[in-house]
């Protein structure tokens, strides 16, 4: 899994033009404190994971963990990827 | 009492006998209006120092948005939100009105940049994968509904799109809510955005085209009218009247100017773009009822679009305010034939 390519992913799906990748910690948080991002962001991030690999989150509890941080959006992406 | 007096007494009381253009005492002001359009953004300089447009289609100067919105905010919105908000906002602290009474918002095409990203998300991902944001931000009362929630204003609020004329909707409703005294003030917009592909259908289906003598353009405007002027501000002018009319004849042009009781030798600010179907029917009804009239344009100054009305009144409101004129006449003709009186004076 390539985290440079996933973090240009979100930083064009969320719009967050002012960020470059170095500026976003690997193991911080994505919601709340770190990015700051919101239930919006949740959904743009599950459309981001089917549009580039293919996964489709069926269970939206999941997605507490999934999107913990971008370490842990890659692990998840890595054993789950389709494409 | 015989039937025929029973009505007779009815009629005289009915509302359809009440000139509320010139029956209602009440004064309604325009506090302050401001414009994001080819021009510099939230100013007047345009006033001595116009932007001179050179290509057929040219899009608005954005101003920095940071004063107006955080750029973690900001980062979900389109252009023409940034712009509703940062127009809407410079209104409100002019005026110091922070919640007005209603909010109302009139554009023809709504967040066409967001509804377009939808359309062709849809058309290339086969009906998946949509952005949730480019969906929300597709409808045409996103803009009244994203200036309420970022100003926190709970009040009435409307859109209204109805192609040439939609800010006059807007307009009108204000003003009959305020001449019956529903509410005492209100933040009117008129926004659109027009983007390249929009741009190449306007030339497709002859809105546009190489014989238009101004530019294609884009208008976001923001006007607060109020029925009470603040203490220590001045306003700009009064709105003397709105009418709307469906199609109407030359007479019912006529009769609805008499009703707002317009002189013959006005100033009229009206619509001419250079298309031959726009200009021949301003041609037609200035001639048959207002020939003694002195008429103006605006549209080489800030280009044609659905809002461009918007930026005819804002510049009215301004040329008023600056004591240029003590009364202009704002004219729109939808190119359906709908046609919008805007009455403003000193």
């Amino acid at each position: 899994m390539n985290i440079e390519e996933l973090k240009n992913q979100i930083i064009d799906a969320l719009n967050l033009e002012d960020l470059k990748p170095e500026d976003i910690d690997n193991d911080a948080p994505l919601f709340g404190e770190g990015l700051g991002l919101d239930s919006i962001d949740a959904l743009e991030l599950i459309v981001l994971m089917e549009k580039y690999y293919g996964i489709k989150l069926q269970n939206p509890a999941e997605g507490k963990q999934i999107f913990k941080s971008v370490n842990c959006m890659a692990e998840y992406i890595d054993a789950h990827r389709t494409k | 009492m015989p039937l025929d007096s029973a009505a007779t007494t009815v009629l005289s009381f009915s509302p359809l006998m009440y000139n509320l253009y010139t029956d209602c005492p009440m004064p309604i002001y325009v506090l302050s209006a401001n414009q994001i359009s080819l021009q510099q953004p939230l100013s007047q300089d345009w006033m001595h120092d116009p932007v001179l447009p050179t290509e057929p289609f040219t899009r608005s100067i954005d101003p920095d948005y940071r004063p107006y919105v955080s750029p973690i905010e900001a980062r979900r919105m389109g252009k023409l939100l940034k712009r509703a908000l940062a127009t809407s906002i410079q209104t409100l602290r002019d005026t110091g009105i922070e919640h007005p009474d209603a909010i109302i918002t009139g554009t023809g095409l709504g967040s066409v940049e967001s509804t377009e990203a939808f359309l062709l998300d849809m058309c290339r991902n086969g009906e998946q994968l949509l952005k949730p944001t480019h969906f929300m931000q597709s409808t045409h009362n996103t803009i009244g509904s994203l200036v309420a929630i970022q100003t926190k204003s709970h009040g009435y609020n409307a859109t209204y799109s109805h192609k040439q004329i939609s800010f006059e909707c807007a307009l009108y409703d204000a003003w009959l809510q305020m001449r019956t005294s529903a509410i005492n003030n209100a933040l009117v917009l008129g926004q659109d955005a027009t983007t390249p592909n929009y741009y190449h259908l306007f030339n497709l289906v002859g809105y546009d085209g190489p014989e238009m003598k101004c530019t294609c353009g884009e208008a976001s405007v923001a006007t607060m009218l109020a029925t009470s002027v603040p203490e220590g501000q001045t306003p700009l002018c009064q709105l003397r009247g709105v009418s709307l009319m469906h199609t109407p004849d030359n007479r019912r042009v006529a009769a609805a100017l008499e009703r707002m009781q317009v002189p013959a030798d006005v100033v009229v600010l009206a619509g001419y773009n250079g298309l031959a179907a726009n200009d021949v029917m301003y041609d037609r009804l200035l001639a048959d009822v207002l020939s003694q009239a002195q008429v103006l344009h605006y549209k080489q100054l800030f280009g044609e679009s659905y809002s461009a009305s918007a930026l005819g009144f804002y510049a009215a409101a301004h040329w008023i305010g600056s004591g240029q004129y003590r009364q202009i006449l704002l004219m729109t003709i939808d190119r359906s034939g709908d046609v919008a009186l805007t009455l403003l004076e000193k």
